[in-house]
């Protein structure tokens, strides 16, 4: 019946090099990690809060009352945030707002460019 | 001729597929491989941090309210803000406890006379070594009419100014 030979040694160093190949490749595939674009990188990149950041102060100034105020007030306001923005944001910000008088509504248009990210908004809302 | 040879290397072939199955366990779980790209979760965390504290502050009790942000550029002065804004990053669950963030407020706004970008000190809770860091922005609008104390002595009229603070694990 079964005999013990040296057949298998070479069974079980064949298993060893098997493994150690393992071994090495997990390390190979382990470092192979170092290029890549991860989800939180993505994240970081995309401007997330600075859209929000500028459409929630848009929304602050509409509704204290400076974008249908004083013109001059409002245009140095909305020349604070281009300009704020395009020295410490490196984005390109404009910002207007008009009213239509005939259809009642009134319109803020937001747009945001840093390079990356380009976001436009109009927002809307009925004029009372 | 029929004989239980086949077994025996069937036996050993097993055995070698269990070593190297184990070996492949062994290597994958008991190995964690850290790479620079898992930092960027630590800098993602923090900034989301920031920028809810920042939210948190310049967000108005009830509407048409001044909020707590637009109060201490307007009055309050830089204490208040590294005060509130300290307690708000540093908070943990467990009351007991406090986390060990370091922060650095700058008040970026624009002259209006020269057209100028200035920029005046806030408030900080340690000096900046660069160590590792994020940066967190707000808008905020103010107007420091008096009787506002205009502690950094902005121009008196409606505006936006940028706060961005320089946030770091001490």
């Amino acid at each position: 019946m079964a005999r013990l030979t040296d057949e298998a040694q070479w069974i079980v160093m064949m298993g060893f090099i098997v493994s150690i190949t393992i071994f090495i490749l997990a390390i190979i595939i382990g470092e192979s990690a170092l290029i890549g674009k991860t989800t939180s990188e993505s994240v970081l990149e995309f401007s997330k809060a600075d859209v929000q950041d500028l459409r929630a102060e848009i929304m602050t100034l509409k509704d204290k009352g400076i974008l249908y105020g004083n013109p001059i007030d409002k245009s140095s306001v909305l020349e604070d945030i281009s300009n704020l923005s395009l020295q410490r944001r490196n984005a390109v910000v404009y910002v207007t707002n008009w009213t239509d008088k005939i259809e009642h509504m009134r319109y803020i248009y937001i747009h945001f460019n840093n390079g990356i990210t380009d976001y436009n908004e109009v927002y809307d809302e009925y004029d009372y | 001729m029929v004989d239980g040879l086949g077994q025996l290397y069937t036996i050993e072939g097993v055995a070698a597929g269990i070593l190297m199955v184990f070996t492949a366990y062994l290597v994958i779980s008991s190995t964690t491989v850290i790479t620079p790209q898992d930092i960027h979760i630590i800098d993602l965390q923090l900034e989301q941090l920031g920028n809810d504290a920042l939210a948190i502050l310049d967000t108005p009790d009830s509407l048409g309210e001044k909020s707590l942000l637009q109060r201490q550029i307007e009055n309050d002065g830089g204490n208040a803000f590294g005060e509130n804004f300290s307690r708000i990053i540093n908070s943990k669950v467990n009351p007991l406890e406090v986390d060990n963030l370091k922060f650095s407020a700058i008040l970026y706004y624009r002259d209006i006379s020269s057209g100028n970008t200035l920029s005046i000190p806030i408030n900080n809770s340690a000096t900046y070594l660069r160590e590792k860091a994020v940066k967190v922005k707000r808008w905020v609008y103010v107007n420091p009419v008096p009787p506002c104390s205009n502690p950094f002595g902005l121009n008196t009229r409606n505006q936006t100014v940028l706060v961005e603070v320089l946030l770091w694990r001490g």
